[in-house]
C-alpha cells in the first residue's frame, strides 16, 4: 500500500450539541468532545509544560458577560492537524488528528483502555 | 467489410483497456472523450491524467485494437492530458498548483537537490507545468544547477519567478549576495516558507517540486503544517547507512500524514565512460529493498556518471535530453512520480469539511 495514511476527519462541527465539538472520521466513528475537555487538553507548549495545567472554568460570575467557552473557527495545519480559536483567546493549540482520536472521549474508546491524554 | 458499429459499442470494446495503476478502465474512469462514429472510422481522445504518464503509449496502442477487433479500419486517437489536482481545502495559500511534492533525504550528500531539478525538467518535457522550489535556505544549490540569470522582480507586490528550462523557480540565493550566509533560527524560516509559498506568482502549475534541505527540522514541519503536501519523494544512496538515515525522514512525514510518494536509490552504480566496466561504488539496490520491506513504490535509480555534476555545474541538468543512460534513469524517475501522485489522489478521501 502506497500511503498508510491516518484515520482522518470527514466532517468537524464546532457547535456539534451539548456544547461539544464532532468529528465524523473517515472509518465512520464519531467522536464529541466536551469543550471543556477539549481546551483542558490543549497540547501548546504553553499548557503542556510540567506543572503549568490548572484545568480552567467558566466565569463564576456570568452576569458580568464573561463569554462561555466555546471553539470560534478552526483551521487545518497541513494534512494531520486542525487549529482550535477558542473564545476565551486561547489559539497556540494545534491537535494532531491522531491525538484527537485517541483522546475520544466516547465509550467504546474509553473501554479499550488507551492512556488519556486530555485527562 | 464495413462494419457499422455504435458509439456504446465502441465504449464497451474500450472497457478491456484497463489503467494498470489505478485499477480501473478507462471508461469507468472517464478518460474517453470527443467519440466520432462514423462509416468505417471511430475517432476519440484519451485524456490521461498526467502528461508524463509512462504507459500512454500502451494504453493508446490497446484502445485502438480493442476498437480495430469490432472491424473498425480507421481508428485514430489522440491523447492528451488533464492533471488532476491533490484534495484541497478552501482557503489554500497556493490554490492554482495543483499537487506540491517535497524532495527529501535523511541526510546530506545524496543528491536531492540534483535528482529535484532533473525529475522537474522531465516532468517539463512532457509538457507538464512544473515549479520548483529550493527551501534549503543555509545551503540553496538550485540556481546553480538550474543555470541562466534570470532574477525575481516585484509585481504587484509579489515575487515573479525566473524561468529556466520552462521551470519557475524560487530559491534564498537569489537574495542572498555571493559569499554571505543566512544564520537564521526557527521563526524566520517559518515567515521566509510561508512567502515562498504565498507570496511568490506561481501561476498554475502541475506540479511543484520542494527541494528539502537534508534531515527531520523546522523547514520540513513548516512545509508539512502551512500546505497540504501531496507526497514526498525519499532520495537516498544504497548504502544501509544512508537507508537507516532516511528512515527518519519517513517516520517524520508519515507522523504528519504526508503520503511517501516512493524512494529514489541516486548514485546506484557507475559505469566507465572508457571500457565500459560497471562498478557498484555505494553498493546497490538497498534503496529498492528498503523500499520492499517498507511497502512504498521504488521510483528508479540514477546512474553515477561524471557528466551529471560537469553539466550540472555548467547550469544544464542532464534531463534535458533522454538519450543518455541517465537522461532515461531521470525520465523514468519522473513517469513513475507522475503515475504515483495519481494514483495517491485517486485514493484520498473526501475533503475535510469544518462548519
Amino acid at each position: 500500500m502506497i500511503t498508510s495514511l491516518q484515520v482522518t476527519p470527514n466532517k468537524i462541527k464546532l457547535a456539534g450539541g451539548n456544547d461539544t465539538l464532532t468529528i465524523e472520521w473517515s472509518d465512520g466513528h464519531l467522536s464529541a468532545y466536551p469543550y471543556r475537555y477539549l481546551r483542558d487538553g490543549c497540547p501548546c507548549a504553553n499548557c503542556s509544560e510540567a506543572g503549568a495545567r490548572t484545568p480552567t472554568a467558566d466565569s463564576p460570575f456570568p452576569i458580568l458577560g464573561a463569554k462561555p467557552l466555546r471553539p470560534e473557527r478552526a483551521e487545518l495545519v497541513g494534512r494531520y492537524a486542525v487549529q482550535i480559536y477558542w473564545s476565551d483567546g486561547h489559539s497556540a493549540g494545534i491537535y494532531p488528528f491522531a491525538f484527537l482520536r485517541e483522546s475520544c472521549p466516547c465509550v467504546d474508546c474509553m473501554v479499550k483502555g488507551k492512556d488519556r491524554p486530555c485527562a | 467489410m464495413t462494419k457499422k458499429v455504435s458509439a456504446q459499442d465502441v465504449l464497451n470494446a474500450l472497457r478491456v483497456v484497463q489503467d494498470p495503476d489505478l485499477r480501473r478502465d478507462i471508461v469507468s474512469l472517464g478518460f474517453v472523450r470527443d467519440l466520432e462514429v462514423g462509416d468505417n472510422r471511430v475517432a476519440f481522445t484519451i485524456e490521461l491524467t498526467t502528461p508524463a504518464c509512462p504507459l500512454k503509449d500502451q494504453l493508446a496502442a490497446s484502445a485502438k485494437q480493442a476498437v480495430q477487433a469490432l472491424g473498425v479500419a480507421d481508428v485514430q486517437v489522440r491523447l492528451t492530458s488533464q492533471v488532476r489536482a491533490a484534495k484541497t481545502g478552501k482557503d489554500l495559500l497556493i490554490p492554482q498548483v495543483k499537487n506540491t511534492v517535497a524532495v527529501a533525504s535523511g541526510k546530506g550528500g545524496v543528491g536531492k537537490s540534483t535528482v529535484a531539478a532533473n525529475v522537474a525538467v522531465a516532468l517539463e518535457r512532457t509538457g507538464a507545468k512544473v515549479g520548483l522550489l529550493d527551501t534549503d535556505v543555509y545551503g540553496p544549490s538550485v540556481p546553480a544547477l538550474m543555470g541562466g540569470n534570470a532574477q525575481p522582480r516585484v509585481v504587484e507586490g509579489k515575487l515573479e519567478p525566473p524561468v529556466e528550462w520552462g521551470i519557475r523557480i524560487m530559491s534564498m540565493a537569489y537574495f542572498l549576495p555571493k559569499g554571505e550566509a543566512v544564520i537564521w533560527r526557527g521563526p524566520m524560516l517559518h515567515k521566509t516558507m510561508q512567502q515562498f509559498l504565498g507570496d511568490v506568482r506561481w501561476g498554475e502549475l502541475d506540479y511543484l517540486l520542494m527541494d528539502l534541505p537534508p534531515g527531520t527540522g523546522d523547514i520540513q514541519l513548516s512545509l508539512s503544517q502551512t500546505i497540504p503536501l501531496t507526497g514526498a519523494v525519499i532520495v537516498s544512496t544504497p548504502q544501509d547507512l544512508a537507508l537507516t538515515v532516511a528512515s527518519k525522514a519517513i517516520a517524520m512525514f508519515q507522523k504528519l500524514n504526508v503520503p511517501i510518494l516512493g524512494i529514489v536509490e541516486n548514485m546506484s552504480y557507475y559505469v566507465c565512460p572508457q571500457c565500459g566496466h560497471r562498478e557498484e561504488i555505494f553498493g546497490h539496490g538497498g534503496a529498492r529493498e528498503a523500499a520492499k520491506k517498507l511497502n512504498f513504490p521504488f521510483l528508479g535509480e540514477i546512474p553515477l556518471d561524471p557528466a551529471i555534476r560537469l553539466q550540472s555545474d555548467g547550469g544544464r541538468p542532464v534531463a534535458l535530453v533522454d538519450s543518455t543512460a541517465y537522461g532515461k534513469a531521470f525520465h523514468a524517475v519522473a513517469g513513475a512520480l507522475a503515475a504515483q501522485i495519481s494514483i495517491v489522489n485517486s485514493q484520498t478521501g473526501q475533503d475535510i469539511s469544518i462548519e
